[in-house]
Order: structure tokens, then C-alpha cells, then sequence
């Protein structure tokens, strides 16, 4: 009894399943459009052949295969916007509407019908309006977009887009992104937002650390080449107002732009997606073998002579404050500029802007490439900053100058650490702090340190000024007092001459016994590098080893550095000799410019270590 | 539930009725989620759309085709004729082999074996066994004609514009 019961209801189950299945497989929404269309297409018809067709017309998946434009598409748009293109549905609403005429797309009104430029029938749908053009399905077609079909670029879903951009991203003209896909020129007249955007790259500085294939160099941040590709317009929005939002690692600055700026970058990085449909892989390759160099835009200006007042203007437009500091702006990235008048001369400025890692060879700083005018009017303009601070005790000069960079606690880590190679001492590990002379403290300060960022303070702080600092370091942060060394038996200079076999010999020890820490390239990134703290001196960084005597290279060798990992050599059974032979090792890598034109008398660089960079 | 060994006297015609409404609703469900099934699968034998070349396609504005024209579309495999008002068009794939036929002075031949057609495509000569097919020709709402390759026509029927 019961068995009939429950079997009866479980083949009423599967019918009832069986045909919600059957109904939602075969009988589709696009019909019910498709229906709709012919009922008012039937309606509209004025003659009898037209209605005869139309009865005929049985609901069908309409497609559209495009070949012509890179990849084929398969656009089954048409099929819920079957009247798209009939020019009497345009009091309809979606999806019966009518496409809109539009001069603008190069549309053409002939006696009162409208002619397309661009036939659906050529072209497809999604060439413009992205999506996915085989989805016959609301969401698979458009996902959950708010604003079809402004500007539907991508298959968007806006149920996870930040509130705060969200409103900003509709809108027609962010379709010029995929206008720029085939009409690739400059200044297109139909893609204002895609030239102005590419105009923002330079003015901004983007291309500093950039690279776009064709447009720049810059190896910092990431390729943009296929940005467009891969990231939909709320992200490259949000991206561009605050990096950090999406990514906690980015040290993208924050660049002061305003909507419509942003809104012109973000239409103009949508449309980098590799390869455009007007190209052939030949013409990429072309691009590819091609020079680039910045656009006749960069640097180019009514007014080319080169001033002060000038270079003002360039900093702001060129946003350098998104990463230096300069007055009250700060983009806490960079060293600040504020007292650069006393702290670099114009020659310094002037190569630094040119290659700023003939300076400080680890820099970060891209080379900008602007003109030769333009660098001049940015170096006067910075010279011109000749105030020097009015700090009146030790501590206002730290948290003035210092703390930027040695952080609020003197431990190394101010905001801008994570940029600075070598990055800044740690002040509060007594261990190197209280071994070190007070001679040597006062000279960093006042000479600064070649080759890294510590500048000198010579003209910027008076010597009580110095010394006060020093003091308050000592006082706050270090809380020991100078610890007296043993006498230590180093010479004032090399006593092994410098010769070929020294300098071989000098290598095999460094291969041996350093490259765990400095790496096989000396330039401090061995493998052991990344767990020490200081990291180990970039051997390389001929700026800084050049300024190093032989006497505080012998000490460092042989009796180790207090507070940082390097230990004492003479411990493991280095002699004086062998650490002569390092030292002229060292200086091998090192040429001095002034000793550049005398190279074929100095022991050539030929040693396998150089090589094998 | 009733007891059916209680109920067993008087009983027995009404459990014998539900028994056979039972089973009558299982039938029901059973045989009619068969039929679904069977009708699914059914229709799930020919494709709905193909990624192949579209068999109805616009191909531009009457005006493009101006009197006593007959442009051969080779890529479409279709020859447009005008006749005055009258538009038309006619197949060139060779009936024969599949061969696409050229547009002669006396109307298609075909350069593969030799078959002649007419000028509306009635063999007169050569292998071919049948004649070419006219497609039906339509104005779409945008001003523009569409031909439609699934929808075959009878000979001489043409469309006014």
C-alpha cells in the first residue's frame, strides 16, 4: 500500500523535475523576444510579401561571425536584439530597441534613413561593447551589469565593486577604449579620452616606471602592455586613486589626479590589450624592433627657456611630489627636497636627473628621459632652495630631517626605508652605534654618505646643529655610551700593490668566503642576504667604495663590523695579505673615473667574476 | 491509514480504487517523464546554431545592384540578379559535383565538367541533373536584402523593390 503510495509520488516527482529540466533547456527567453519582435514586426509590416515572410519567420539563435578583426568572434547578440537593427523599434525598450544612429560612429542620414559605418554584420557586437557574444543568457552575456550597456567593457559583475568608484564608471565614453582597438592613431578624433589618457602616461611620469610596448621603457611597476586585457575598469580606477587599496605590497605613489584625469588614464590603460585589431603580428614586431622614444609632447613647451620658475611648474605637473617630499607636499617615497639647494650642486643634479645611478647605484628613481631644457629648469628651480631650517635643539633637527627617512623610533624603518638601497642605518643598535668614532658619525653628517641617499648636511645645518643631533641620536636612541676598543693593528693603506695576481687572488678568497652574503655579482644579494639586518654593502656601488678608505676596509675585513653579520675575518684564519689581495679585489670592480682613461696599466677587469655578471 | 485487515469486508472496491489510482499516477509520472526525456533527446540530435558560414546573410543595399546586373557572389556562393524591379537569388553551386559555377553570356557554366545553365538556371547541357536553386530574397527593415540559403524558392519567383 504504502510502496504504490511513495512510488507514485516519486514518478510525479521526476515528471514535475523532468519537466522544469525540459522547460529550462528548450524554452528560452530569447524566443519570447524573438516572438515579441515578429508580433510587432507583423504589425508594422505594410506590405503583403512582408507579413507572408514574417509568419514564416520561426525564433532562431541569430549569430554573427566576424573574421576580419584578430581573433574570429561569435556574436549571438542579435538574438535577443533582434531589432537592432530595424529602424522602426527605436521607441522600444530593451532588448527590442533599435541601436542608436550616431554621427559621431560615422553613421550617415540619407534622405531621412540613417546608413551605418559600422554594419553589425561586419563588425559584431562585441568589438565594441565587449561581453561575451556567444551567451544567450542575460547573465552570461553581460554578467550582473548595472550599466548596460554603458559602458559594458568586459563580462562586468558590479555586485563587488567599491561604492566609491562604482557611480563614476558608466558612461558611454568609456567605450573609446575599444574605439582605440582598430583606430590606433594618436589623436583620433572619435577617441578623445585614449589621447588625453596617453598625454596623462607622460605628463605624469607613468612611463618612469612603466613599460608599455611601443610607448616606454620603465621596468619599476608592472608591464601595461595587456592591462586592458586582463583588468576590468573598476579595478584600473581604484588602482590608480589609491594602489594600496588592491594590492598591500604596491609602492605605486599616490598621484594627485582628478576625475576626469583619472577617468581619461583608466579609458586610455583599457585600451592597451597587446595586440589591436588593425594590426597584423608583422606590424607588432615592427613596433617591437622599433626605437621608442617619448612623444614630441614630452618636454615640448611654448616656453622653452629653461627657468626656475619653470621648473616649478614641471614638478607640479610632473608629480614629483608623489614620491619626494618638497615643502608641505610628501609622497613619502623618495628622499626630501626641501633643502636641495644646499645639499647638491648643479653638476650632481643634473647627471643624477640624467641617470640618477651614476649617483647612488641602487636608486630606484626612473630615468625620466625629459628634455635637456626641462631638466634644466627642474635642477634651477630646485637650487633655488637655499633656506636652510631654523631647528633650534637636537631633537626638532631629528624629527625635521632624520625621522623621514631613520624612522620616529631611530630604527631605520621612517616611511621611506623600504625604497632606500642601502637603506638607512638602524640608530638604535648600540652595538654598531658605540663602536663606531664620533669622527665618523660627524663626517656622515656633514659629507653625507657617497653613493647612498644620506646626504650631506654640511650647508644645511651649522656645526652646533650637527653635533646636537648626533647627541640627541646617542641619548634617545642608542642609551650607551662609546664603548672604548682595544687598539687595533690596521694599516692606513694597502700594503699589497695592485696587481693582476693580487686581484686573482683577492677573487678566489671572495668566492670562497664572501659570496654567501655578498653574492657571486658582490653586489650584496647573496643568498644569505635577505635575513641580515643591515644588509650586506653592495660591493658594486663603486660611489661608496671609492669614498672608503683602505683603512676602514681593512678594519671591516679583519675585525669584523660591530652590530651588522659581518664577522671578524682574522678569526677564520685570514692574513693581512689575504685581505689585501680582497681588498684590491674589491677596488678591481670598483674603476675610479679619474683612473678610467689609465685602465690599460691598472690589472684589466677580466677576472672570472666579471665575466660571469 | 486504514487497517486492511479490519477494513477487509466492506472495504475492498475503495482499496482496490485507490490501488488502481496509484498506479495510474506512477503510470502517469513515469511514462510522461519518458516522453520528456525522449522528446529532449531529440531535439538535443540537431544543433541548434553551427559555428559554420551563415546561410542567411545581408548583402547590401538594392541600389548596389543597379538594372540587368548579375553579380556572383563567390564567397556566398550566390549570384544576385536584377531584372529592372525585380531582384533575385540564384545558386552557383554546380548541382553536379559542387563546383562554383561562372556567370556566362547565356547564363552559368560550369568549369569543372562542362555543365551550361540557362540564365534562370534550367540545365542545357552537360552532367548536371538538376537545375541551379533560386534562394529566397528579402528586404530587411534596415533597407537592406537579405538572402536566406535555408529557404529555398521556386524558379522565376522574384522580389520587388
Amino acid at each position: 500500500m504504502s510502496t504504490r503510495l511513495s512510488l507514485a509520488i516519486a514518478s510525479l516527482v521526476v515528471l514535475v523535475v523532468h519537466g522544469i529540466v525540459f522547460y529550462d533547456q528548450f524554452l528560452n527567453r530569447w524566443e519570447k523576444h524573438q516572438t515579441a519582435y515578429l508580433e510587432q514586426a507583423r504589425s508594422l509590416a505594410k506590405t503583403d510579401a512582408e507579413r507572408q515572410s514574417i509568419d514564416a519567420a520561426k525564433p532562431r539563435i541569430e549569430q554573427i561571425i566576424v573574421t576580419q578583426f584578430g581573433e574570429s568572434r561569435v556574436d549571438r547578440c542579435t538574438t535577443c536584439h533582434i531589432a537592432s537593427d530595424d529602424p522602426r523599434f527605436q521607441a522600444y525598450s530593451q532588448p527590442l530597441h533599435t541601436h542608436s544612429y550616431s554621427a559621431s560612429l560615422g553613421d550617415i542620414e540619407k534622405n531621412g534613413r540613417w546608413e551605418r559605418r559600422h554594419k553589425f554584420s561586419d563588425f559584431g557586437c562585441t568589438i565594441c561593447h565587449d561581453g561575451q557574444g556567444r551567451g544567450l543568457d542575460t547573465f552570461y552575456a553581460h554578467g550582473e551589469d548595472e550599466n548596460w550597456p554603458q559602458p559594458l567593457l568586459g563580462f562586468a559583475t558590479q555586485a563587488n565593486w567599491k561604492p566609491a568608484y562604482k557611480a563614476k564608471l558608466t558612461g558611454a565614453e568609456y567605450m573609446q577604449s575599444n574605439c582605440a582597438q582598430c583606430h590606433t592613431e594618436d589623436s583620433f578624433a572619435g577617441t578623445p579620452l585614449v589621447t588625453r589618457g596617453r598625454q596623462l602616461f607622460f605628463e605624469k611620469g607613468c612611463y618612469g616606471c612603466h613599460r608599455i610596448q611601443g610607448l616606454s621603457h620603465g621596468t619599476l611597476g608592472p608591464d601595461l602592455t595587456e592591462v586592458g586585457k586582463r583588468w576590468r575598469i573598476d579595478y584600473l580606477w581604484g588602482h590608480t586613486v589609491n594602489p594600496r587599496d588592491y594590492s598591500a605590497v604596491s609602492f605605486m605613489p599616490k598621484f594627485d589626479l582628478n576625475d576626469d584625469e583619472i577617468k581619461a588614464l583608466v579609458v586610455f590603460l583599457k585600451s592597451r590589450k597587446g595586440m589591436n585589431f588593425a594590426e597584423t603580428t608583422m606590424d607588432q614586431y615592427r613596433a617591437k624592433l622599433q626605437q621608442t622614444s617619448l612623444p614630441a609632447g614630452v618636454g615640448a613647451n611654448a616656453d622653452n627657456t629653461p627657468s626656475a620658475a619653470r621648473g616649478e611648474q614641471l614638478i607640479a605637473q610632473r608629480s614629483c611630489t608623489a614620491c619626494h617630499r618638497l615643502g608641505d607636499k610628501d609622497g613619502h617615497i623618495s628622499p626630501d627636497l626641501s633643502y636641495e639647494g644646499l645639499i647638491r650642486d648643479d653638476n650632481w643634479l643634473m647627471a643624477h636627473f640624467k641617470e640618477p645611478r651614476s649617483r647612488i647605484p641602487d636608486s630606484i628613481m626612473p630615468v625620466f628621459g625629459f628634455s635637456e631644457g626641462d631638466y634644466r629648469s627642474i635642477t634651477d628651480s630646485l637650487l633655488s632652495r637655499k633656506t636652510p631650517p631654523n631647528f633650534k635643539t637636537g631633537e626638532e633637527t631629528y624629527k625635521g630631517l632624520c625621522a623621514r627617512c631613520h624612522g620616529e623610533k631611530g630604527d631605520g624603518k621612517g616611511v621611506t626605508y623600504l625604497y632606500l638601497d642601502p637603506a638607512p642605518r638602524d640608530l638604535t643598535k648600540a652595538a654598531f652605534m658605540t663602536t663606531k668614532p664620533e669622527e665618523r658619525f660627524l663626517t656622515s653628517l656633514k659629507e653625507g654618505v657617497p653613493g647612498t641617499s644620506m646626504p650631506p648636511w654640511e650647508r644645511v645645518l651649522t656645526d652646533q646643529q650637527r653635533k646636537d643631533v648626533l647627541d640627541y641620536v646617542f641619548k634617545t636612541f642608542v642609551k650607551e655610551s662609546r664603548r672604548e676598543l682595544k687598539e687595533r693593528k690596521v694599516p692606513e693603506t694597502n700594503p699589497v700593490a695592485f696587481t693582476p695576481e693580487s686581484v686573482n687572488a683577492g677573487e678566489q678568497i671572495f668566492l670562497q668566503r664572501c659570496t654567501g652574503c655578498h653574492g657571486r655579482k658582490s653586489d650584496g644579494k647573496g643568498p644569505n642576504s635577505l635575513d641580515i639586518s643591515p644588509r650586506p654593502r653592495n660591493l658594486r656601488n663603486s660611489a661608496f667604495i671609492n669614498h672608503t678608505t683602505d683603512k676602514r676596509l681593512f678594519t671591516s675585513i679583519t675585525y669584523g663590523v660591530e652590530g651588522t653579520a659581518m664577522p671578524s675575518w682574522m678569526d677564520y684564519g685570514l692574513t693581512q695579505t689575504d685581505i689585501g689581495n680582497l681588498i684590491n679585489f674589491i677596488r678591481s670592480l670598483n674603476p675610479k673615473p679619474a683612473a678610467a682613461p689609465a685602465e690599460g696599466k691598472s690589472p684589466k677587469l677580466t677576472s672570472r667574476l666579471t665575466v660571469r655578471r | 491509514m486504514k487497517n486492511p485487515a479490519k477494513s477487509a469486508p466492506d472495504g475492498a472496491p475503495e482499496d482496490v480504487n485507490r490501488r488502481k489510482l496509484l498506479s495510474w499516477l506512477s503510470g502517469f509520472g513515469l511514462f510522461g517523464s519518458a516522453v520528456i526525456a525522449a522528446l529532449a533527446n531529440l531535439i538535443f540530435i540537431k544543433p541548434r546554431v553551427t559555428y559554420g558560414a551563415p546561410n542567411r546573410f545581408s548583402i547590401g543595399k538594392p541600389e548596389d545592384f543597379p538594372p540587368g546586373a548579375r553579380i556572383a557572389l563567390d564567397t556566398r556562393r550566390v549570384c544576385i540578379v536584377r531584372d529592372g524591379d525585380s531582384l533575385a537569388a540564384i545558386s552557383t553551386t554546380c548541382t553536379h559535383l559542387g563546383c562554383i559555377v561562372a556567370v556566362s553570356e547565356t547564363g552559368f557554366a560550369c568549369p569543372c565538367h562542362g555543365s551550361h545553365y540557362d540564365q534562370d538556371g534550367n540545365v542545357t547541357g552537360g552532367p548536371a541533373p538538376r537545375a541551379l536553386s533560386w534562394y529566397q530574397l528579402t528586404l530587411a527593415p534596415n533597407g537592406e536584402l537579405v538572402v536566406d540559403k535555408d529557404n529555398e524558392i521556386e524558379a522565376g519567383k522574384y522580389l520587388k523593390v
